[in-house]
């Protein structure tokens, strides 16, 4: 461990790091320095593309020990020089919460999961257990333990994922994108885990799109553009910054976008009906119990509700991807069998990798198209900005690109019903943007149902919401004046600190007025990797 | 494929230690399937079919323990029924088909046994107690890990094609399959890159000997089975040297 340059307090230090990955063209990151002290917490924000992941990648050692390219600089964690130090060197010091939970778990069960970074270093397995023990208590899933992380939701496997990265005990965290699939209720939970490490004097650095959040978890901003650092300020500066200006920096606001999209109009009548839905999970807890639901064809809906409320179980029965509820949607008040909901809906999967088969863009639309379709092939393309890519291999494409050619099969194919599962989970203003222009296209050609729980596009996008809760649909209601009313109450709702968790974490309750000042920032939400 | 190693540590049924369900395997497979020992060691076939089964059934895989019977019932039946009445190719595939599935089903119960009630965990610490290599147990307990993923990928692409109205019934099948493998291919190889980094900073390779938490050791039961497995091999000696 070199510790020529270690100062006193300072935890993370970048001298003039710059990082240029193997098969790029230009530097993720130029340049770069950086000092945080000991304790601090700092939330790293901006567009894509700006160097947020890259940095986060430089402190925990993965740039460039994992990851190839030009790497130029001094970067130091406590004093170890991360670039020359061996990995697990730096993990023992620095603790890594990634953004995808299907790709960071390591075994298959809570408590091994947990135990698997003590395992690494060898503690005495007296030791580990206890670290087991408490570090489940910390952040309060003891009820999880033993069980099989493959049946966890996307929050509760968040948690673990913390614990275990808690479980080593290292000095600093690096968060990226922690938040992406999460709903506002497991955020808060999340808030007060790192709210609890900073009481620890643990330091924080986090990379995000959503700001709210952390208004009170992070001391410091740090806003990246093209791999600079453009500005670093103190938060509370940082929630000096109209809204307007916010999102100029391609950071994502509510305010800004109270106009909505302007969308096509729906000339589309009736309903698609759904009756007597009854899914039921493995042990018996029913998933979804829907009476009678009635969607108006041609328009946009939103569906809302926490994690585990059964979205996606009614994104599934929609689709006919669903077994169990055989029978229960009607089109035009004819009950449809799978086979038939199969033909006349299209999901539009989180991961768009997932229904990409063809080897060019013009072969992918048209793979499962009716042949008399043929004349509005051309036309389709252009109105989703995909005439000049219809060579391109799709899995070239960017992530927007890739969307908007799923959206075109599905349109070509002559589907009736577009389900989007998560459209924006993981951007940032430019391209949430750009997927509620997508959306709001679709309307009057065919029925879109958008599973989200990202405010800002239900509000530029949407013109009716759904909200279900256990299962249930708790409210069903257009869009206007009095809609939008409802839809913030539900975000607001969420947002108020839950007492009971406050008091587990130690941390005294904010005021009334705080309490007021903190919706307005937890729906304003930034732009990111 | 989704249950390979992927046991949650709660509800198992008798717990065995991972070394004796890997013997009894090894049993299984050189006495039912391999037929060592052949007339002399008659006895030790059912005997052995029905610990695995038995054990299967502790594991709460009912379903799989009754189609695994109700198979081998019915080709034994074919085979003592039919066997000597028929002749030609239909003798033929008859014997083969019915030989083949009678010899594999025991290995195959054994086998579903074991997968479904270790963990990754109990498998790495069973290996480390064998004083197998880490060079061997890392990547194969990646490997365990990651056959769940390649499950949940799959389901999802699979799913992602009855939407599209393309399935395996008509058409190219090379297509088909092509269709399937490269978003699987591209979903993976990403998944697995982002496993390797999450691992690689959780400390996965540092330089001291790794602990284990697992609880693994010998119970009554694993010495109940063990005798059971070591007897064909110690009757098989004996056999060879010429007590017997």
């Amino acid at each position: 461990m070199t510790k020529d340059k270690m100062q006193d307090g300072v935890a993370v230090l970048l001298e003039h790091a710059s990082f240029r990955y193997a098969n790029s063209d230009f530097s993720a990151v130029k340049d770069v320095s950086l000092t945080i002290q000991k304790g601090e917490a700092v939330l790293l924000c901006g567009e894509s593309g700006c160097g947020k992941t890259t940095l986060t990648r430089l402190i925990n050692g993965l740039i460039p020990q994992y990851y190839e390219g030009e790497f130029s600089g001094d970067v130091r964690v406590c004093g170890l020089d991360v670039a020359k130090a061996e990995l697990y060197e730096t993990a023992r010091i620095v603790g890594s919460v990634f953004q995808n939970p299907r790709s960071q778990f390591f075994c298959v069960d809570v408590t091994s999961e947990i135990a698997f970074g003590c395992e690494n270093f060898g503690m005495p397995e007296e030791t580990v257990r206890t670290r087991i023990a408490e570090t489940a208590d910390e952040i309060g899933i003891e009820d999880l333990l033993g069980e099989n992380i493959f049946h966890l939701s996307g929050g509760q496997k968040q948690k673990v994922a913390c614990a275990s990265v808690a479980a080593v005990r290292p000095d600093v965290f690096v968060l990226d994108e922690p938040t992406s699939n999460l709903d506002v209720a497991t955020i808060r939970r999340l808030a007060q885990i790192l709210r609890h490490w900073k009481a620890q004097g643990k330091t924080i650095v986090i990379a995000e799109h959503r700001l709210g959040w952390l208004k009170d978890v992070c001391d410091r901003v740090v806003y990246l553009r093209d791999g600079e650092i453009a500005m670093d300020c103190a938060m509370g500066d940082f929630l000096q910054i109209p809204s307007e200006e916010l999102a100029a920096m391609g950071l994502r606001t509510m305010t800004a976008c109270k106009a909505k999209q302007t969308m096509p109009k729906n000339n589309m009548a009736g309903t698609i009906d759904i009756q007597n839905c009854r899914v039921a999970y493995g042990n018996g807890r029913p998933a979804l119990k829907i009476d009678g639901l009635s969607l108006p064809k041609g328009d946009v809906i939103a569906v809302i509700g926490d994690n585990g409320a059964g979205k996606t179980t009614l994104a599934r029965c929609i689709c006919g991807l669903e077994k169990r509820s055989a029978g229960c949607v009607c089109y035009g008040g004819k009950r449809c069998k799978r086979r038939e909901l199969l033909k006349t809906s299209y999901l539009v999967m989180q991961d768009v990798n997932h229904q990409l088969f063809c080897e060019s863009v013009s072969d992918e639309v048209r793979l499962g198209m009716d042949e008399a379709n043929e004349p509005l092939v051309d036309g389709t393309l252009a109105a989703l900005n995909l005439t000049t890519l219809s060579d391109r291999h799709p899995m070239s494409l960017s992530g927007g690109q890739k969307q908007r050619v799923a959206v075109a099969a599905a349109l070509l194919a002559g589907k009736q019903t577009l389900i989007f599962d998560e459209p924006t989970s993981g951007l940032d203003l430019r391209h949430m943007r750009e997927t509620a222009r997508l959306i709001s296209h679709t309307r009057g050609k065919c029925t879109s149902i958008v599973v989200t729980h990202d405010s800002e596009l239900i509000l530029l996008c949407c013109t009716h919401v759904l909200h279900l809760e256990e299962g249930r649909m708790r409210a069903f209601y257009a869009l206007d004046g009095e809609g939008r009313q409802k839809l913030e109450q539900y975000f607001r709702t969420n947002d108020k600190p839950n007492g009971k968790e406050e008091e587990q974490i130690g941390r005294k309750e904010p005021g009334r007025k705080e309490e007021t000042v903190e919706f307005e920032t937890t729906v304003c939400i930034c732009g990111e990797s | 494929m989704r249950s390979v190693l992927q046991a949650s540590a709660k509800k198992r049924g008798l717990v065995l230690d991972p070394r004796t369900k890997l013997l009894l395997l090894v049993t299984v497979a050189v006495f039912v399937l391999g037929g060592a020992g052949g007339e002399a060691l008659r006895w030790a076939t059912p005997c052995l079919c029905a610990v695995s089964l038995a054990l299967l059934i502790t594991a709460g895989k009912y379903k799989t323990a009754a189609v695994c019977v109700a198979i081998y019932v019915l080709m034994d039946t074919l085979q003592r029924s039919f066997g000597g009445r028929t002749e030609g190719i239909v003798n033929f595939l008859l014997l083969a088909s019915a030989g083949i599935l009678t010899r594999f089903l025991p290995s195959i119960i054994t086998g579903a046994y074991v997968v479904s009630t270790t963990t990754v965990s109990e498998f790495s610490a069973a290996m480390r107690r064998m004083h197998i290599s880490e060079r061997l147990v890392i990547p194969l307990s990646v490997m365990f890990r990651f056959f769940p993923t390649i499950g949940d990928e799959f389901s999802h692409i699979n799913a992602a094609m009855r939407m599209r109205g393309v399935s395996l019934g008509g058409g190219n099948a090379g297509k088909m399959v092509e269709y399937r493998l490269v978003p699987l291919l591209f979903c993976s190889v990403k998944i697995g890159e982002e496993l390797s980094a999450a691992a690689l900073t959780r400390g996965l390779g540092a330089d001291v000997k790794r602990t284990n938490v697992c609880e693994i050791g010998f119970h009554a039961q694993d010495v109940a089975v063990l005798i059971l497995c070591i007897a064909p091999y110690v009757y098989l000696i004996l056999n060879a040297v010429g007590v017997l």
